[in-house]
């Protein structure tokens, strides 16, 4: 069953009723325009309006649309994961159900990958949001490009194009979706940006809050970590280690020198030699802490080491085999 | 999905083969009764529940698993065996392997549509299986009693109350009586969810978690016929691992380094606070700081909050590497 179609498109939609109608519609003229075969996949993520029946309805007038229907609320992320597992076309292409991307631009951006990209993702230069969303979100761009090395101008732009053998082999969980394109860099995959129109939103509330920028920070480390070391868990750490030793040596260095050029205090006032023999057992002590912390973090990489070794993920080289295969 | 007991090593003796995978099952419910202590009351609540389910006119079969037991309440078998047939089946397992193991072990071989664990005493009147069944029939997934009228000693219905509150706050769920082990389960269930250790107790939780439809049903709480009484302080301290346990499994799974980073974290902050002051002291008002244990305190604070986020750290990268076993979604259908 695998790959008979061109195109599939995955939209998760939660509670979304009276865009869905617009949203197909849209999609049928953009994609009918090319000579690509295709198909849409909703995932209706328990929605708690009548989404599904619309999308029913859809569905009897055209044979392009399926329909999953998750048992409860899963979330976007799960949602799309759902939707690149049933997904049969060579490139799968992601979008909201609220009407803000605009389904125009997917054939550019299936031009763009045939062109030799994996990814194309969208970039919404001129973002309809107020400043309250688009302030975190730019911030949380420049963040994530300078700890990655991968510049992505919007990594929450949902409209996305991958190639897919790409999403067929990449795992997807907990709300990683939108750090698909930085974690698949680290394996070589290509990519590529392409602006795209955003539109203002025209019905409902956006379902999106502030509170979730907050936990971006924790999530870059853990990308950083998986993106660039899932393979060999122990160099980072190991730079953990290093950093931390650095600074034990420093702060060992310039606890001990100052001790040294003290020396004199010390046939002066007797509390301030008491207090000087103090000191220098306390940058002993803090120096063995910071070793601890060193021998504790190497550990803890050879059990990281340990974990990737055991599922075996090591030996499938993963995605950069199998995206250079298809070159 | 891993299974615990694929090959079944631990199984010694069992008089039924396990049914094949995709049989569709023939009987109304199979009840499971894991027996884990010699002073069961085995045949009693195979009477009572058979009793029940026979008035209520529902074909039923029994899966005694004898959970590393043997004596008084085997030899029970042969008596049932003789009033009932072959409906009474039993499975013995050499050593205590636990709830879910017994119930794995059940329901590998179990033919029913839907499954009723109970405890080895009658702790709910079996009267009240009828409306549970109902429940599962209207379209319930999953059904849990809530004993309303308790009658244990006080002190229990105490840590019972706090016990349950304490999981409502945590997971937002509303669950009354988590600790009633008289379940009347759909087999889809059981086929979906994996059980593991203590995870018996949170069944009703995981089942909810992966979607299913899960209700409480007021029940009559009998006086318990079995070894009651006060619950230990070992009962304590277990109940409150589980609590953790059971917010690892609804909120941190995938998310590791979300939870160890923010409890790291804090500490870290904490530590960073005590030797910003300690600092300020040092370098504005020149006070000798080295003898005070706050600095020392300061310090091993931070170096605790680092050393968390690191467990943090390979908690991700642990759950990266077995993504692809992991489903986060439960689809309920697919429209083609």
């Amino acid at each position: 069953m695998q790959s008979q179609i061109d195109v599939s498109v995955v939209v998760p939609v939660y509670n979304e009723e009276e865009s869905l109608g617009i949203l197909h519609r849209e999609i049928a003229t953009s994609l009918g325009a090319t000579d690509k075969s295709w198909e849409v996949i909703y995932i209706d993520d328990c929605s708690r309006d009548r989404s599904l029946d619309v999308l029913l309805e859809l569905r009897r007038e055209d044979p392009h649309i399926r329909v999953v229907k998750f048992r409860k609320n899963f979330g976007q992320t799960a949602a799309m994961a759902a939707g690149f597992d049933v997904a049969r076309g060579e490139a799968v292409v992601t979008m909201d159900g609220d009407l803000q991307n605009d389904p125009a631009d997917i054939p550019s951006m299936l031009e763009q990958l045939d062109g030799g990209f994996d990814i194309v993702a969208g970039w919404r230069k001129n973002r309809q949001d107020n400043y309250i969303r688009k302030l975190p979100s730019r911030i949380a761009n420049r963040l994530i490009a300078f700890v990655t090395g991968v510049t992505i101008h919007d990594t929450g732009c949902t409209l996305k194009v991958f190639r897919g053998k790409l999403v067929k082999n990449l795992p997807i969980y907990a709300e990683q979706h939108r750090f698909l394109p930085v974690m698949s860099a680290g394996s070589g995959a290509k990519i590529a940006e392409v602006v795209v129109n955003h539109r203002a939103r025209r019905f409902g509330e956006s379902k999106y809050g502030l509170g979730r920028a907050t936990r971006v920070l924790l999530d870059l480390l853990s990308v950083k970590l998986i993106s660039q070391f899932s393979q060999k868990p122990l160099h980072y750490f190991g730079l953990l280690c290093l950093s931390f030793m650095v600074f034990g040596s420093f702060f060992a260095l310039v606890g001990l020198a100052s001790v040294d050029s003290h020396q004199g205090l010390i046939d002066g006032a007797v509390d301030s030699a008491v207090r000087l023999n103090n000191w220098e057992l306390i940058v002993v002590a803090i120096f063995m802490l910071l070793v601890t912390l060193t021998v504790f973090y190497a550990l803890l990489g050879l059990l990281a080491e340990l974990a990737v070794k055991a599922s075996g993920m090591h030996r499938r080289g993963v995605l950069s085999r199998i995206l250079s295969e298809q070159q | 999905m891993v299974s615990e007991t694929t090959d079944n090593p631990e199984v010694v003796e069992a008089d039924v083969a396990p049914t094949e995978a995709q049989a569709p099952p023939e009987l109304d419910v199979s009840i499971v009764i894991p027996v884990q202590s010699d002073a069961a009351e085995v045949k009693d609540v195979v009477e009572a529940l058979g009793g029940e389910l026979d008035r209520e006119g529902r074909s039923w079969e029994c899966f005694l698993v004898f959970d590393g037991v043997g004596g008084k309440a085997l030899e029970a078998v042969g008596e049932l065996r003789e009033r009932y047939g072959p409906r009474v089946k039993s499975i013995t397992f050499k050593n205590a392997f636990g709830e879910s193991v017994c119930l794995s072990a059940a329901m590998e071989r179990a033919r029913g549509r839907y499954l009723l664990t109970t405890p080895q005493y009658i702790q709910v009147d079996p009267v009240e299986v009828g409306p549970m069944l109902k429940a599962l029939d209207d379209g319930a997934d999953f059904v849990t009693p809530w004993r309303k009228d308790r009658v244990d000693p006080w002190l229990n219905r105490l840590q019972s109350t706090a016990f349950n509150w304490l999981l409502r706050q945590i997971i937002r769920m509303s669950f009354h009586d988590l600790n009633c082990y008289f379940r009347a389960i759909r087999r889809e269930v059981l086929e979906d969810v994996t059980i593991y250790g203590d995870m018996y107790r949170f069944l009703p939780v995981i089942a909810l978690r992966q979607g299913f439809r899960v209700e409480e049903v007021p029940v009559r709480h009998l006086k318990e016929w079995g070894p009651a009484g006060f619950f230990g302080f070992g009962v304590y301290a277990r109940r409150a691992l589980d609590v953790l346990a059971v917010m690892f499994l609804t909120k941190f799974t995938l998310k590791p380094l979300r939870f160890f980073g923010t409890v790291g974290g804090l500490f870290a902050l904490v530590g960073c606070c005590v030797s910003g002051y300690l600092a300020v002291q040092k370098l504005w008002f020149s006070q000798g700081i080295a003898g005070r244990p706050l600095l020392l305190l300061g310090v091993l604070l931070i170096v605790l909050g680092i050393q968390i986020i690191g467990f943090g750290l390979v908690g991700e990268i642990i759950i990266f590497s077995q993504a692809r076993n992991l489903k986060e979604y439960r689809v309920e259908r697919i429209y083609e």
